[in-house]
């Protein structure tokens, strides 16, 4: 963590771009900026940053932005795949609410709201030491606010919807609060779209599930091809609650994603599964720390990464169990099919054990389509790319089964038919 | 329908040579059947007239109605008609097996310029195959192979068979793992297909099989060469005296 001498054009940038506002987030933003003016954009000398150095990859200066968005965002909005399937929608096109493009469910359960138009503070989440929650903080502009209240569902999906593009390089950046009191469940989609042109697009979602408590959350990473996507999940969980999170990446050029799970009370299920749908020099670092503090609870984590052409995923998982920690059960696996020789993949897998009595493991494979089985479709009559195809898809759709509604694992399928169908 | 010509094959790896001249003329309407024991280069004879990678065909030739087997993709002779019911069929998690026989059927029609089946036409193609095939309709909600005990795996083979109607079916041990049962009803399917413009290629390292389904001509492969050719008394012969006068431990 130390001081970075020469500051890069991009670093510059957002410290001169700094204005900590008048609002309820003023001194929000004034920690974040603190903590980021001493660390400054992480780079590889830092151990979980050595695959994907954004010092080095953020060459150019992206000031924080909000609004001015260019482009056909009708087009972007009517292109979000899971917007039938939702029943109501908050969105926020280049860090900025769109009220014309929301509707909200009216449940007094139910409370929903845009950061931007909260009169009073909201709790948006303690700092945390990570580059990603400081830079989101500093600039935060606006997001999503929900709170369900004790014992209430709203089972009936919402989604956030976040649409960038912007013809001048810029940095967007949304903060939301999930938040379920306890017994209460809910369904949030987050639908990450964007145009084509640079810009850098940062979310922070922090999640907090009561005792008993259900949050099923399905992310699709839709960014623009030449974007950057920096990302958190931060869910702290309460007692026989349930967590089930799944990610579908298949934008931008480069994307760091990162997932702070941590177990706070006995009895507590949590999934975290993904897909990744990579080609050309795309650029996919997905670390995952999930963080056993109390006994008794059972975490799920697996990822199916495809990476085409020259593209690079990478997956790191940590998995800490607490000396208290007793009777965890934690699994971890990360799968990847290489589809060209110039892709690549690379995991780093890791259990940090201070407890004896738990269960757990991780494994990760990596590979290229087995021969066996093409031959096999092929020698039924199936032409190459179609039995590729068929089993690009077989692959992939193993981990959208972690996802339970039906409705979005058929469109999870589609996404991935549609992106082997352009191969 | 199919002449194989002095074949010779060897494994692209280690230029190991397996067929060392094999001949055999197979006409429309007969069934053929290829007896020999372990390691005779049984199941490398029928991958290469199916298009398994990772063999060399070092001399030789296979035509096939006509054409050059050899120069056509694995999918081409699939749609051309040649159908390989395999001794090992793998399992494909995640792919469905009512899809999958889906897209093999219309793409196999697709290729020869006919029309794609309808999915209820298709339905009920192979319920009825299946219902003469006692395949459950339990087996074709899983996907491909996937938890078939041995037996109901070559079943499978032989419902795609019946499903895919080809014009040459070869059947590379499709009795073994089977009980009495299962080779009967297997034998029967298998029967059914028998047709003039139909020929079968019917590999079995035990004569039993021919009990039930019953060649015209059985040929003795040793050593990667049809070593001798018959009638069907040819393989009760084998049943009696077994391979020892072909195997490598004799000579
Ligand atoms: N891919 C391969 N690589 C090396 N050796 C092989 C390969 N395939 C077959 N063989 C060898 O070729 C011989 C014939 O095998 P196979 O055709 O499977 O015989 P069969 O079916 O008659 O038992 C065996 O000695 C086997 O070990
Ligand atoms: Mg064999």
């Amino acid at each position: 963590m130390a001081i970075a001498t020469q500051k890069t054009a991009a670093e510059t940038a957002y410290l001169e771009g700094f204005d900590a506002g008048g609002d309820w987030l003023a001194a929000e933003r004034q920690k974040g900026f603190d903590a980021f003016a001493v660390t400054g954009l992480p780079h590889r000398r830092m151990e979980d940053w050595k695959w994907t150095d954004l010092r080095q990859l953020i060459g150019k200066a992206y000031p924080p932005a909000k609004g001015g968005a260019v482009g056909d965002i009708d087009a972007l909005a009517a292109k979000c795949p899971l917007k039938d399937i939702a029943r109501g929608h908050l969105t926020f096109v280049n860090g900025e609410y769109d009220a014309g493009r929301s509707q909200l469910p009216a449940s007094g359960d139910v409370e929903v709201t845009a950061l931007s138009t909260a009169s009073s503070a909201l709790p948006i989440g303690e700092t945390a030491a990570d580059p990603i929650d400081g830079l989101n903080r500093a600039y935060v502009t606006d997001g999503a606010f929900i709170r369900i209240k004790a014992g209430s569902n709203a089972d009936a999906p919402l989604e956030l919807v976040f649409i960038n593009s912007s013809r001048a390089e810029a940095t967007f950046t949304t903060r939301n609060v999930i938040e379920l009191e306890d017994g209460a469940s809910a369904t949030v989609f987050e639908t990450h779209m964007g145009g084509h042109d640079a810009y850098v697009s940062n979310s922070v979602t922090e999640v907090r599930l009561g005792n008993g408590a259900r949050l099923d959350r399905v992310k699709l990473q839709m960014e623009g091809a030449a974007s950057y996507h920096l990302s958190n999940l931060k869910a702290d969980l309460g007692a026989e609650a349930k967590l089930q999170d799944f990610t579908l990446t298949m934008g931008s050029a480069t994307t760091r994603q990162q997932g702070f799970i941590t177990f706070n009370g006995e009895h507590t299920d949590a999934t975290v599964s993904g897909a990744f749908l990579l080609n050309r020099k795309q650029h996919n670092d997905t670390r995952l720390v999930v963080d056993h503090k109390v006994p008794n609870c059972v975490s799920r984590e697996l990822f199916k990464c495809v990476m085409d052409d020259e593209a690079r995923g990478i997956f790191q998982g940590k998995v800490i169990v607490r000396q208290d920690a007793q009777k965890t059960d934690g699994k971890q696996s990360s799968h990847a099919l290489l589809l060209s020789p110039t892709a690549e993949f690379d995991a780093k897998p890791e259990l940090e054990i201070y407890a004896d009595d738990v269960v757990c493991g991780h494994g990760a494979t990596s590979g290229d389509l087995d021969e066996n089985l093409l031959f096999y479709l092929r020698a039924r009559g199936i032409p190459e790319k179609k039995a590729k195809s068929m089993l690009i898809s077989a692959f992939v759709a193993e981990s959208f089964d972690d996802v339970d509604n039906e409705a979005v694992r058929d469109v999870l399928k589609d996404l991935a038919d549609s992106w082997l169908a352009a191969r | 329908m199919l002449e194989i010509k002095n074949l010779h094959v060897s494994v692209e790896e280690d230029n190991k040579a397996i067929l060392n001249g094999v001949d055999l003329t197979v006409n429309a309407g007969e069934v053929h059947a290829i007896m020999g024991p372990n390691g005779s280069g049984k199941s490398t004879l029928s991958y290469v007239l199916a298009g398994k990678d990772g063999y060399e065909v070092t001399d030789g030739s296979v035509t096939y109605m006509g054409k050059d087997l050899l120069e056509m993709a694995p999918d081409e002779r699939a749609a051309e008609g040649v159908f390989l019911a395999f001794q090992y069929p793998i399992e494909i998690p995640g792919v469905a097996t009512m899809q999958f026989l889906k897209v093999a059927l219309n793409s196999q029609r697709l290729a020869r310029g006919e029309g794609e089946l309808s999915t209820p036409d298709f339905m009920r193609l192979v319920k009825s195959r299946a219902e003469t095939l006692k395949v459950n309709q339990d087996m074709l909600k899983r996907p491909v192979n996937v938890g078939f005990s041995g037996g109901e795996k070559k079943r499978a083979e032989i419902l795609q068979m019946a499903v895919l109607e080809p014009s040459l079916c070869i059947l590379d041990e499709t009795d073994s793992g089977l009980d009495i049962d299962a080779l009967r009803v297997v034998a029967e399917g298998v029967n059914a297909l028998r047709s003039p413009d139909r020929a079968m290629v019917v590999i079995t390292h035990y004569q039993r099989l021919l009990d039930y389904i019953v060649p015209d001509h059985v040929h003795v492969l040793s050593k990667g060469r049809i070593v001798k050719s018959g009638g069907k008394e040819l393989a009760q012969e084998l049943e009696k005296d077994g391979y020892a006068n072909y195997s490598d431990e004799a000579a």
